[in-house]
């Protein structure tokens, strides 16, 4: 007997068993991917994401005044809510549009922001993010902080594509929305900032509070901020008369836009340190439809200073409330 | 619309995990694990049943892997470990190996011979303390290094290779009493 006898029992797995798991890993990236996104609203955003995306795509200003340089700044202050048509992402999905690629293709990375990545303490985090962290004093029964995530800065470029702009738009069948051709190659600059996550668990629930400074958006000068707000929400499904009033009442260089499907969701401002802060709350059905136990999922996001925070956990908003207005 | 947004920053996913590609990660290293608790375990659809808790533990933490501070055969079989643990709390430690069908590439005769001696090294492996039992599960199983087998149980690395040694060498003995081929 030697270690290769001993060795010689492996066996490889069996390549059915292999697929299995690996189509099981999949299903479970879509099942809870969600509720363990880093940012909070990860079940009620990510089917929203596409349609943030293309508001924002839209958003992008002349490449003429591009070439005069970033000196346009959007920080937060305010997050307001945007309900999303349905129908708008049933259109996405049938129109087969590839837009994972589609918008991959505009995001360079400038410097990757790394993490997430835990730390021992909050003390810890916040030595190495150079926040003064805040906490929440009270907490949902039962729960107690768990873990501490850290995000590392980063920064990334988004660069139109006229073209596939007007793709996104004809799947969206908004017909009356011109892309400016000035918009081809212009380019939007983000900063992200270091982010801290404070997971707080109680069993299998797990509320997360984060913050950070506001991410910097660098914008070309001499943008009609309102006439492209118009224009995002227009795609995101509002008629041209609903958009022209909305983006009226909107500060669009410090407002946050958060899309909210218009089914299975709903949101209303809400109190918080420091001012007004946004909750929205959504049903997150079982992937099997036959199968009960779907569950309500809530996130609050409130700005303070140049901070903005948020806290996600499960139930209907008491409790993630409740945390929000004892931060401090 | 500038106010808007820092979308990758708000909503990052799985793009920005890092540059790790899970499924090369996946295919490399599920047959370690695999080998891991069938080393361990006294049947071929035990060792997939925990082999899947693992993968499905390690998917669901994968965003708190860090690289610079394990492998991932490392970090794996860490979660391995403690899936195996769980698994002899709750159920009474099994004959390990011995029951599995041979390796498809054997021809029917081989697989018989190698179906008998796995049976009788089962049978052995059986008469071994917990620990040793784990640590030839890493070695022989997983295929592990001493080093990482050390940084998994805390010994250090001389230590395992000392105790892999002498449990090897015990077990040669014992498979010479019992008329195991040399």
């Amino acid at each position: 007997m030697n270690d290769d006898f001993l060795s010689g029992f492996r066996e490889d797995p069996r390549p059915e068993f292999t697929q299995k798991l690996w189509d099981r890993l999949q299903t479970i990236d879509a099942d809870e991917k969600a509720p363990r996104a880093w940012w909070p609203g990860g079940p009620l955003l990510v089917g929203a994401t596409l349609l943030a995306l293309i508001v924002s795509m839209v958003s992008l200003p002349p490449v003429r005044a591009a070439a005069r340089g970033f000196l346009d700044l959007f920080r937060v202050k305010r997050f307001a809510a945007v309900p999303v048509d349905p129908e708008r992402l049933a259109r996405l999905r049938e129109g087969k549009l590839d837009l994972k690629t589609l918008v991959g293709e505009q995001v360079e990375i400038l410097t990757p922001a790394t993490g997430p990545e835990v730390v021992e303490t909050p003390e810890v985090a916040a030595q190495v993010t150079g926040l003064v962290l805040k906490r929440p004093t009270t907490l949902p029964r039962d729960a107690a902080l768990a873990e501490v995530r850290l995000r590392h800065p980063g920064a990334f470029r988004i660069t139109l594509d006229a073209a596939k702009l007007e793709e996104l738009a004809r799947v969206l069948g908004v017909t009356d929305v011109a892309i400016p051709p000035e918009w081809d190659r212009a380019a939007v600059e983000v900063q992200a900032p270091p982010v801290v996550a404070m997971a707080y668990r109680r069993g299998d629930d797990e509320f997360v509070f984060l913050q950070a400074r506001s991410p910097v958006v660098k914008l070309p000068e001499g943008v009609n901020l309102v006439r492209l707000g118009e224009i995002g929400l227009e795609m995101a499904g509002m008629s041209a008369e609903e958009a022209r009033i909305f983006a009226r009442t909107i500060d669009w260089r410090s407002t946050v836009l958060v899309p909210v499907p218009a089914e299975g969701a709903n949101f209303r401002e809400v109190e918080v340190p420091g001012g007004r802060g946004l909750l929205v709350t959504s049903y997150r059905r079982p992937k099997d439809g036959a199968r009960p136990g779907g569950r309500w999922q809530s996130v609050v996001l409130w700005s303070e200073g140049d901070h903005v925070f948020g806290i996600q956990g499960p139930g209907n908003g008491a409790e993630v409330l409740e945390m929000a207005q004892s931060v401090h | 619309m500038a106010g808007v947004r820092p979308l990758e920053w708000l909503l990052p996913q799985a793009a920005r995990r890092g540059e790790l590609d899970w499924e090369a990660v996946y295919r490399e290293e599920m047959p370690r694990v695999f080998n891991f608790f069938r080393y361990r375990v006294a049947d071929r659809a035990t060792a997939e049943d925990l082999t899947s808790l693992t993968f499905e533990k390690a998917w669901r933490a994968r965003d708190r892997y860090r690289r610079d501070r394990a492998r991932t055969a490392t970090w794996l079989l860490a979660i391995a470990r403690n899936v195996a643990r769980d698994h002899f709390r709750k159920n009474r430690p099994e004959v390990p190996i011995g029951e599995g069908e041979a390796a498809s590439h054997d021809s029917p005769e081989a697989a018989v011979l190698r179906q008998d001696d796995f049976a009788r090294l089962s049978a052995l492996l059986d008469e071994l303390p917990e620990r040793n039992r784990g640590l030839l599960a890493l070695k022989y199983g997983a295929g592990a290094t001493n080093r990482a087998i050390a940084k998994l149980t805390g010994l250090s690395e001389s230590n395992v290779g000392t105790i892999l040694h002498r449990v090897v060498t015990a077990l040669r003995s014992r498979w010479e009493e019992i008329g195991g081929k040399p």
